[in-house]
Formats: C-alpha cells, structure tokens, sequence
C-alpha cells in the first residue's frame, strides 16, 4: 500500500522543514518527504494543497481514566479522540483506579490502546512515583520502566513532602527516568476551586493563590538541581512559576515545562459564574499570567503544548461549584484553540507551533514520535491540518466521553483533517472528499 | 424570575422589590388586604440550620396564604447520597412551585434554577449571598435614614467568610451609598478590585463619619484556623461599642444580620442600645420576603399568561388556516 500527500505546507520541526511537497507511505512507513517525491504505483493521493502535512501531535498530559473510570473515558474513546485530535502518542497519568504502580497494570494500558476498537495511535503510560500514590513511598519504579512507562508522577496527588520527592527523584535519576510534577502545596489550596482573586472574592469562592503552584515549582526545581533528576514541569499556569523555571534552567537544573491551551485563552474573568466546566487546576488565571505565559511560550522557556485533557462524567459536574471534580476536555480543540489564539496572531510560527505541540513533547519523554523522517517512528505519524478553515466546536460531538469544556460553542479557526498511524486513522467530516484520488482508504470519520 | 444574587439585579429591580415591601408593610400594619398567592406552594430547602431566615420566609409566605413545605436534609434522600440535582428534580415534579433555598455551597442555587422550572430564592449560598437579608437591611436603612443615597456606610468583621456582606456591598453601592469594609487582614478578600467599596484595616478609620455601621457574625471556629489570634483580641480592635462609635456618626444606625455573639461584635449595650435597629431588621426581613414572593410569582403569571395568549393565538391562527387549506384543497 503506498500512500502519498500531495502538495501540502510540510512543516516539521526535526529537520527544521517549512516547504511545500509531498510524503509518501509504504507499507505503514515514510518513506520520503520533500519537494520532489516519487508519486509512481500511488494506490491513494491525498491532494493537500492550501492544508499543513506534520508530525502526529505528542500530547504528554491526558487522562484516559482506565482502569477504574471508565465511565468518565476509557482507553478507546480517549485514544479515539486523540486521533481526532491529530495526535499519534499520548502520554497517559497514572491516576487511574488503582493507580498506575506495578507492570500488570502497565501491561494492561499498552494491550488496551493496541487492541483494534482504540484509536490506533500510541499510548505511552506514565508510572506512579509513590506506591498507590500515597505520597510517601516510592513505587517501583525499575519494575515499571522495564514494563514500558517513559516518565513519572504523582499528577493530581502532588508529593508533599520534599524529602520523598528527592528520594524519587534520586531514583528515576538513577533509572533515567523524566519526573513530572503536577505542582501544589496543598495546604494553601485546600477548599480553593478557583483561582485566587478578583472574581473569586465577588462570588465568594475559596481561592487557589498563586503561590502554591509557584512555592512547589520552586521546591522542584531545586531537587532537580539537587538530584540531577529530569524534571518536567506540568501545565504551568501561573507567571511567577514561568520566572522560576526561567532561573532554574538558568542555573542548570534540567528542567523543562508545558502550557494547557486553555490557560493561554481563558481567564478567570471569562468564567460563566459557577459552571462547573469552567473548573480546572490549576485554574483559569488573569490576562496578565496569559501575556508571560505566551511571552515565554515565544521565548522558549516554555518547552510544549499539553493537553491534560481531563473528562468527566457529566452527573458528575452536575453538582455546585465547590463539590465538582477539576478538569476539562482537550484532545479534539487543542489544535483550533492553538491556531487561533497562538499561531494566528502571531506567537507562534506554524514550524513552532508543531515543535511545541510534536517535536519538542517527544525530545522531552524520549519518545519515537514527533518528526516525518523516514523510518524514525515504529509507524508513520502525520497530521495534516487545515489551518484556515472556521469551525464552532461542539463538545457533543467529540469522540470522548467527557463532554466538560468551556469551549463549547467557540468559533475556532483551524482543524486536523486526517490522522495517520501507519494508515489513516482519522479523517474528519470537513475534509473534502474531492481532495482523495485513486481510491479510497478505510478510516473512521 | 430567580432571586440568585443582588449583584445581578438592577437598580431598578431592587427599588421595585423595596418599594413593593414598604406597601405590604404599610398594608400589613393597617390590616389591609394583603396579596393573596393562595394555590403557590413554597419548598424551604435549607441545607444549613438557620431558624431565624428559615421561619421569616415561613411567615413571609402564610401571610400571603401560601402553602409551605419544609425538607429536613436529615434522614433525606440528600443524606442518603442522592444528588442536590436529582433531589431539585423531584421537587420540581412533586408540584412544588418555588423553592427557597439555602446552601453551604457558595452558587449551589444557581444549579437548582438550571433544573427547577419555577422561582429560586437564594437563602443564602456559602460565602457567596444573602439578598433577602441585604434588602430587609436596605429598607431598615431607608426607614431610618430616609434614603440610602450618599449615606457612609461601614460594613465590620468577617467580610471574606460574609455572604450578608457579599449581598449588602453591591446593594448598596447600587444604590450610591459609599461602602467601606473594616476589618483585619485575614478576614478581609485578598483582591478586592471588582468589589465597589474601599477596605480599611482600623475599625476607627473605617467608621469614620459612618451613617450606619453594620456588625458581621463572627463564626468562633476561624479561631481556631488560625485566622484570628484571640476572640478577645478580635473583640478588643474591631468590637462595635460606645467607645469605637465616638467615631461614628452621633446618629448613625447600628445593624447586625443575627444572631449575635454579645460582647464580640457588639456589646452589650450596643445591641441594646439607642442606635440599635437590629429589631426592625428582623420585623422587615417577612416584608422584603414577602415582596420577593410577590416579585417572581408576578413574573412567573406574566411568563405563564404570555405563554397562554401565544398558545391561543396559534390555535385561532390554526383554526383559520384550517378551513382556507380546505377551500384550496377543493
């Protein structure tokens, strides 16, 4: 089977390309890439001229809430949305029930999202750092590299204690192993569902300051300068913690972060007063944390793009404000919402904008993904993207379960049209049919 | 119509809704006929005890021949882990027509109006609201004084844990009083930009020239969060007394939303004393209730009566259709 794209904007960040050609895929492999390819014996053409042809996105921050929460998402629809969402490896958290923290469940993960209902692109599990995620006692963390995870954490669960977090840091170091670090002091945020300002003193909700996500990515920041231990810094939300990170990378702590697309559009002034979909955490900030936050996206001091697409049930966030779970959708808007916010007006060059959402991801979990050099990646992993073309998006719609986002009805401009994982495994309702030459491949749409 | 918030009334609303309540106050004491909502059943969903707001919406609601109906959240399907969701559900099918409701949550009632067809009555939602309880304290005001407008008015104590405060700041501020808020610093909102009142951390300072000055409840467990180093030294700062109101107006008005903790907020004389009102806010809290009630029910019979006249004129507009597509038919 040989596959080409033709004539599209190929922009991949791994070999610094921005030209217009083609790729070809034989056999489930790139094969070439470039101006000039070999169109010959083509069994299909995808003629992409006007649309963008990339790396498969690298998402290193979802919840597939397997096993245990099912009914919130399961591996199948979260890697089918991801497919949806033009991204080829996602990188799940390991606060599942029970948690990520021995290989069975590792083994589990990685049978799941190869099996032949999921999306077909590849899940890359993130092992707890403490056993059960207590906090307290580091899991076993050789066991768990050996069965496949490529990083770390206690997301969700933030260690509080420093002494166990440099013992687990001292630990992966040793393993070389990435830790990822979702970064709170919980006790400057317990009963805090918003963040701590303006809007939280009029609708007299508790708030989260500041300065517990910033306290924390200060602490491990240290510890990773301490230990040596790779640290990866999670959905950075606040502008104190970009400037510490700023100086820790500085210093030399081997440090690197990520923004969520909704931390750099939404604001907690925006927030539809008590609708639970508006409620996340770290929370929504303020248009100044917006600015620095994209400032240091441009700058490169921060390092990629997740997702930490969080769904959940919606009984669940029926409920007020205060009692409802944190967390919203990403996977199916992340690459509109960067588009239009970020890569349209200008913070981002389109070659930039997929290092930050492919490239860049992939270098910082070592993982086979993120570039369209021939036979890098276990299969080939593409995304062609239109960037121009209007779309509203609607979360009924959405592959995932959770239909929790406050994005829901926002004008966005930019969509991933098709996605491939070896072949195609995604291709949207707005791709032009006229646009397929020499037959037509199976996908899902 | 929903009573969620004061912050989201108008100006206009909230004249109407006091206006309202000074004529059934005036009917009420003359023995005047009275509204009659008799048919309307009311729901008291309280999920915190508050006897004295709970009884006033009682009392607002018989005098206006309405049935009540209380739910005890004790041994409820609530305690036994049904969804506020599911149980606004029920009671909206069980034929209850409006719901008062009071929640630890702070916008807990503005998800009950998204399921709850009729009327929502914010009894007072977490640290968020109180708007009945700043209207009965806006007409104790204009009772007193006349008018709210230009009057200093010192709201002092607890304001980042008060939902009397929350609901009196923007009342008020509508109104163009000049609001201030005392209190210390670990009670205090620790951004206060988008509130319309200035903040002061000296009780002196704050009740400066104050027209009315107006006690929060203290609660005693945030001693013991670490929010206050002593009750007596809460008391010996922020305490509304004879000594303090020197700095007041020599007329002013001294409120409290109750209960109160005697020898805390306010002394003993205070609160018994000649520029207390703390009584007739109390009295007025059935009037402004029983203006609410009057308020969304009125707006409800406008829903339902439009709704009805629309219904009619699409059965007529059917019924002269009818008989043309008939004739063209033939």
């Amino acid at each position: 089977m040989k596959v080409v794209l033709r004539n599209g904007r190929i922009l991949d960040p791994s070999q610094n390309l921005d030209v217009v050609g083609s790729v070809v895929i034989e056999n489930d492999q790139i094969t070439e890439v470039g101006e000039k390819v070999r169109e010959e014996d083509a069994d299909v053409v995808y003629d992409c001229t006007n649309l963008w042809i990339t790396p498969g996105l690298v998402d290193l921050h979802v919840h597939l809430r397997e096993p245990g929460f099912s009914h919130k998402e399961t591996i199948i629809t979260g890697t089918q949305a991801a497919a949806a969402g033009g991204f080829t490896t996602i990188c799940c958290m390991p606060n599942t029930n029970p948690p990520l923290d021995n290989p069975a469940l590792i083994d589990f993960i990685l049978d799941r999202s190869a099996s032949p209902e999921a999306g077909g692109i590849f899940v890359a599990p993130i092992g707890a750092l403490t056993r059960g995620m207590d906090g307290e006692h580091p899991a076993d963390l050789a066991a768990l590299k050996r069965a496949g995870i490529v990083a770390a954490s206690d997301d969700g669960f933030p260690i509080q204690s420093s002494q166990v977090l440099r013992r687990c840091m001292e630990i992966c170091h040793q393993l070389d192993l990435p830790v990822a670090t979702h970064c709170e002091d919980k006790t400057l945020t317990e009963g805090g569902s918003m963040n701590e300002g303006a809007v939280s003193a009029v609708l007299g909700l508790k708030g989260i300051p500041r300065s517990a996500e910033e306290i924390h990515v200060a602490r491990n920041c240290m510890l990773s300068l301490d230990t040596g231990c790779p640290l990866h810094i999670l959905h950075v939300s606040s502008w104190g913690s970009v400037e510490i990170i700023r100086q820790a990378k500085a210093l030399g702590a081997p440090v690197t972060c990520e923004v969520c697309p909704h931390h750099l559009v939404l604001t907690d002034e925006q927030m539809v007063p008590f609708d639970t979909n508006w409620k996340m955490n770290p929370p929504l900030r303020t248009q100044l944390d917006i600015e620095i936050l994209l400032q240091a996206l441009t700058g490169g001091d921060i390092d990629c793009i997740s997702t930490d697409h969080a769904p959940h049930a919606k009984y669940e966030k029926d409920v007020p404000f205060e009692e409802a779970p944190f967390g919203i959708v990403g996977l199916e808007s992340a690459v509109g919402l960067i588009l239009t916010f970020v890569t349209h007006k200008g913070y981002l060059s389109p070659l930039e904008m997929i290092r930050k959402m492919s490239t860049r991801p992939a270098e910082i979990f070592r993982l086979d993904a993120g570039t369209l050099k021939p036979s890098r990646t276990p299969v080939a992993q593409v995304a062609v993207i239109d960037p121009e073309v209007e779309w509203v998006f609607d979360v009924n719609k959405t592959f995932s379960k959770g239909k929790n986002s406050p994005l829901h009805g926002m004008r966005l401009k930019g969509k991933t049209l098709l996605t491939f994982s070896g072949n195609e495994v995604y291709r949207d309702a707005l791709w032009d049919e006229s646009r397929l030459q020499m037959g037509y491949p199976v996908g899902r749409k | 119509m929903h009573l969620l918030s004061i912050r989201e009334l108008s100006t206009e609303q909230i004249q109407e809704i006091l206006a309202l309540a000074k004529e059934l106050k005036q009917i009420a004491l003359s023995g005047g006929s009275l509204p009659d909502l008799s048919g309307r059943v009311v729901g008291m969903l309280f999920f915190e005890n508050s006897t004295r707001t709970r009884v006033s919406f009682e009392q607002a609601a018989r005098k206006l021949r309405m049935d009540v109906t209380s739910f005890g959240i004790m041994g409820s399907s609530m305690a036994k882990g049904e969804t506020l969701k599911d149980t606004v559900l029920t009671l909206k099918h069980e034929g209850i027509d409006s719901l008062v409701m009071r929640h630890h949550a702070s916008g807990a009632p503005y998800l009950a109006a998204r399921f709850f067809e009729g009327p929502v009555i914010n009894a007072g939602d977490g640290m968020h609201e109180h708007p009945t309880q700043a209207l009965a304290d806006a007409l104790t005001i204009i009772e007193s004084k006349g008018t709210i407008q230009g009057l200093n008015v010192a709201i002092v104590g607890d304001v980042q844990h008060s939902r009397v405060a929350r609901s009196n700041l923007w009342l008020l501020s509508k109104l163009n009083a000049n609001v201030r808020l005392v209190g210390p610093l670990t009670l205090m909102p620790r951004h206060t930009g988008m509130l319309p009142a200035s903040v002061h951390y000296d009780l002196m300072t704050g009740i400066k020239d104050a027209d009315v000055v107006m006690a929060l409840r203290l609660q005693k467990e945030r001693m013991n969060s670490g929010l206050i180093s002593s009750l007596g030294e809460y008391a010996s700062l922020y305490q509304i007394n004879e000594r303090s109101l020197k700095a007041a107006k020599p007329d002013c008005i001294v409120m409290h939303p109750g209960p109160i903790n005697r020898g805390l907020e306010l002394d003993d004389r205070t609160a018994d004393g000649k520029h207390s009102v703390i009584t007739q806010q109390v009295e007025n809290g059935i009037f402004v209730r029983m203006a609410v009630f009057v308020t969304v029910f009125r707006e409800k019979s406008s829903v339902e009566k439009t709704t009805k006249v629309r219904r009619l004129h699409s059965e007529t507009q059917k019924e002269e259709q009818a008989p043309a597509m008939g004739k063209k038919s033939s």
